[in-house]
């Protein structure tokens, strides 16, 4: 193994990093980002309570579209690949390099699942008449669960060059375990936005028997 | 290992084998030439580029605007097309903000903040140089709609088929800087290749993805310069020992961190919109055009506060230097700055008071707009303050912070006048308007960055710009600024309309245009005066000293033109105004010895930043030819995202290198750089 070369920076100002400060302001930013995108959906929601009508010309209804126990488990799914996160950071501070390895895999896989999920809920929606065409609905939902999707993949990406990137020998030391922590801090923030997606966008169409938004169907269909 | 070697210290890196990075390639290092130019991570060098790109595009954008005044010089002119026009004043406004403004004072930031914090560079410098390159990368794909609008007239697309399906042909720009929708989005059902039927021509998607990648230039900055801040003050600088334009530039960098995403996601609906058929904004599929007014001004707002900031700070370091006295006020100023940041963000619908928001939000926004007029006032006064009694040189950055002042003054009594809202239902869309945001964006921030030109040039190149160059140049600007705007006042409560290419005669409109175009060539003379004194100053100048003006802050306290780990020692700050008090008071600024025997820790050059850059150059350039219905093109999409990634990764792997290098004592060699002192031994 190659000695890592960690060059004698001065200590901060602060006391925290710059890679872990430049981090946290990019999530600040993203916050916007998000709530933004969730803004605009929750005002077209608001403006169009009654769903959108597809191909046919037939209304649908928001509660009759969504599968909430398949989302309910894609969600449970990526709050457990921030667990292994959680675990795989603190691996990296230990130096228990194989731990690491072994709990960022378990991180990648679920991501997987949880896009997997996506993908199957974009194709699924599709065929039930939901374009990203025919509503402002369908503009909303696709655009603002898709770029939540982007940021997953996106996780993934950097997971599993970070993976490899371990077998060089080079990913170690306070450095190495910064680096993960940085990815870390990603990955969290990216699930709790998606833990607002699903109140936001999902569960608000179950409250109550006909919706939040009052006009959706009762939940037997 | 060729990495262990470059952390044995060395008086020059040209004592250093070629360096290799992690990835086995090697470094570039020359320290001469354009592969320097485009490699280099010094902030010092990033921020001369900024400069230059940014004059530049002020001039461009001051052509674009003489063609404007040219039209309206008289009545029923035909100068220019109603369609070329409106492209032109289009491009000028986004010009002049993205192009001109920011990315000067993203100059002055890089140049300055390190300077005046006691710091050796930036916390991420490839970072810093990435900025650099997508700001290109987004200027050009910008006005390479001119480009293409060239072609159109000139008739070099007429066999292709994609051109002949083109509805609408006007390839630059034309919806205003604020591209309101749906004119510039779309109306009706998308067809099978997901495009609805537009408003206006492919310039839109060349204004949404130009701006985006601008947007991705901005925010990569100021993540970097709130980290800077923040994070590598030396000892001693305390947040209230910053220097005031250290302190608006963060407070400028946490505007754009926290506004530039509400224009991001805008844009990305509106891409969606134009190119998938998405209906964000598409009002026959029930989208709300209003809306993106209100995301466009949720950023748009801030955005203005944005561009004026920097230039407060600017002015608040030179009114001090030229009355020799300490900045009144300096915590309310820092404070007074803060909050007109933080009221930036609640005053964006003063901007759509004629759209019907009703009676109460529309009374809550003018008194919000209101209230921004109190810090505002807070900082002029505490500027007369500063001035009051001093010992007043009249040098020409002086000169210009002094119209700074003044001018900004005037715009902003008629801003108090638009924020009431039955005031400003009679001058929206008017050449009141025009008057009003003019004296605030020239003779308020242009001003202010020229002054700070004047004062830092020296400081940048060592050399003293022509005083009696200055001076005309000064005298001409305000001159020509206030003949060529202050008549748009009377034109606008007149009522004469913005974004209309001609007038009818007999409106009474006809000689104040004409005075309105004098005065616009007697301000753009002045202001191309003014550029070509600098440009021939950073060449031919004489050369001048380290601390020619008595300056106050930790970068006069450095040679001119600045070496490049900056400080030799890390200083340890004991006061405000750190070097003033060194020299004149009691507290002197001390230097810890860690540029000794160990050497200073330099970051190494990059190829990478440059790649990423040019990744968005690709993806710039294809998107808007997709949307022309160019063949094949979206694979050059698909090529710059692969580029961009591409450059990121490497830019990971290669690691941030470095080497060590030995500084001078401090005292020893006060005017004399590193490099030239190593050449002796």
């Amino acid at each position: 193994m190659s000695q890592v070369s960690e060059p004698a920076h001065a200590p901060t100002s602060t006391g925290i990093e710059h890679k872990k400060l430049i981090m946290w302001l990019f999530l600040a930013s993203d916050c916007m980002f998000f709530g933004t995108l969730i803004s605009t959906h929750l005002l077209y929601r608001k403006l169009y309570p009654t769903g959108f009508t597809d191909a046919e010309g037939h209304q649908r209804f928001i509660q009759n579209l969504f599968n909430i126990e398949l989302t309910s488990f894609s969600t449970f799914i990526l709050l457990m690949s921030s667990f292994l996160m959680a675990l795989a950071v603190s691996a990296m501070h230990k130096g228990q390099i194989k731990s690491f390895r072994r709990n960022v895999l378990g991180v990648i896989f679920f991501g997987l699942i949880f896009l997997g999920c996506q993908v199957f809920e974009f194709t699924h929606f599709f065929h039930q008449g939901l374009t990203i065409q025919n509503s402002v609905f369908g503009s909303t939902f696709y655009v603002l669960t898709g770029t939540h999707g982007t940021h997953v993949a996106i996780g993934i990406l950097w997971l599993i060059l970070l993976y490899f990137y371990s077998f060089t020998g080079k990913l170690g030391g306070h450095v190495g375990a910064l680096d993960v922590e940085v990815a870390g801090l990603y990955w969290h923030f990216v699930d709790i936005v998606w833990i607002i997606i699903f109140t936001a966008v999902y569960l608000v169409e179950y409250l109550g028997p006909s919706g939040f938004w009052g006009t959706g169907l009762p939940l037997t269909k | 290992m060729s990495h262990d070697s470059h952390h044995a210290p060395v008086a020059s890196k040209l004592d250093l084998a070629p360096e290799r990075s992690d990835l086995g390639l090697i470094r570039p290092d020359r320290k001469t030439g354009w592969a320097d130019w485009l490699t280099t991570v010094d902030h010092k060098k990033i921020g001369i580029m900024y400069g230059a790109f940014a004059m530049f595009f002020f001039l461009v954008g001051g052509l674009e605007a003489l063609a404007i005044r040219t039209q309206l010089a008289r009545p029923d002119n035909d100068f220019v097309t109603a369609r070329m026009y409106n492209q032109l004043f289009t491009m000028h406004g986004t010009t002049m903000i993205f192009l001109g403004v920011m990315p000067l004072s993203a100059a002055f930031f890089n140049f300055l903040v390190p300077l005046q914090i006691g710091a050796r560079d930036v916390a991420f410098p490839r970072l810093n140089a990435f900025s650099l390159w997508t700001f290109v990368a987004g200027a050009f794909v910008l006005n390479s709609s001119w480009l293409f609008e060239f072609g159109h007239l000139a008739g070099w697309f007429n066999n292709f088929s994609w051109y002949k399906s083109l509805v609408y042909t006007d390839f630059a720009p034309a919806n205003g800087w604020f591209s309101y929708a749906p004119l510039s989005g779309t109306v009706g059902q998308a067809d099978a290749a997901l495009h609805a039927p537009r408003f206006t021509g492919v310039g839109t998607d060349f204004w949404i993805i130009g701006i985006q990648i601008l947007g991705v230039a901005s925010l990569a900055a100021s993540f970097n310069f709130i980290c800077t801040i923040i994070n590598m003050r030396a000892k001693g600088m305390t947040m209230m020992r910053l220097p005031v334009f250290t302190w608006m530039t963060l407070v400028t960098s946490a505007l754009i961190i926290l506004a530039f995403p509400a224009i991001t996601v805008a844009l990305i609906e509106l891409m969606f919109d134009r190119q998938f058929g998405a209906n964000f904004f598409n009002p026959s599929a029930g989208g709300q055009p209003i809306l993106w007014q209100h995301l466009f001004w949720i950023f748009g707002h801030p955005e203005v506060y944005i561009l004026v900031l920097p230039a407060m700070g600017i002015v608040s370091e030179i009114l001090p230097t030229f009355s020799g006295k300490a900045l009144f006020g300096y915590p309310i100023i820092v404070f007074s700055g803060a909050v007109i940041g933080f009221l930036g963000f609640a005053v964006w619908s003063h901007h759509m008071f004629t759209t019907g928001l009703g009676a109460v939000p529309t009374a809550a926004f003018a008194l919000l707009t209101m209230a921004i007029a109190v810090p505002t006032g807070v900082k002029i006064f505490n500027w007369l303050g500063t001035i009051w009694g001093g010992k007043i040189r009249f040098t020409p950055p002086m000169v210009l912070a002094l119209g700074f002042i003044w001018m900004f003054m005037c715009g902003g009594f008629s801003g108090v006048m638009h924020s009431s809202a039955p005031a400003d239902a009679q001058q929206q869309d008017s050449y009141f308007v025009i008057a009003h945001f003019h004296y605030v964006l020239l003779g308020g921030v242009l001003l202010g960055l020229m002054a700070g030109l004047y004062f830092w040039f020296p400081k940048i190149f060592g050399r003293m710009p022509n005083a009696g160059v200055a001076y005309l140049a000064s005298g001409l600007v305000i001159l020509g600024f206030n003949l060529a705007f202050g008549p748009m006042h009377y034109l606008g409560l007149a009522g004469q309309p913005r974004r209309t290419h001609t007038y009818h005669a007999g409106n009474g409109w006809e000689t104040w245009n004409f005075v309105a175009t004098i005065g616009a060539f007697i301000l753009g003379i002045g202001v191309f005066l003014a550029f070509a004194n600098l440009v021939w100053t950073a060449f031919k100048g004489k050369k001048c000293g380290s601390d020619p003006w008595d300056g106050r802050t930790l970068e006069w306290s450095l040679s001119s033109p600045v070496a490049e780990y900056n400080f030799a020692q890390s200083p340890v700050i004991a006061a405000r105004d750190a070097y003033f008090e060194d020299k004149h008071g009691g507290r002197r600024i001390a230097y810890e010895n860690d540029g000794g025997e160990a050497g200073v820790h330099m970051p190494s050059q990059s190829w990478m930043p440059l790649v990423a850059g040019f990744g968005f150059l690709m993806i710039g350039l294809g998107m808007p030819m997709l949307s022309m219905g160019v063949p094949h093109i979206g694979w050059l999409v698909i090529a710059g995202l692969t580029v961009m990634f591409i450059g990121i990764w490497l830019w990971a792997l290669e690691g941030p290198g470095g080497y060590m290098l030995k500084t001078p004592a401090v005292g020893s060699t006060p005017s004399a750089p590193a490099h030239q002192t190593a050449t002796t031994h």
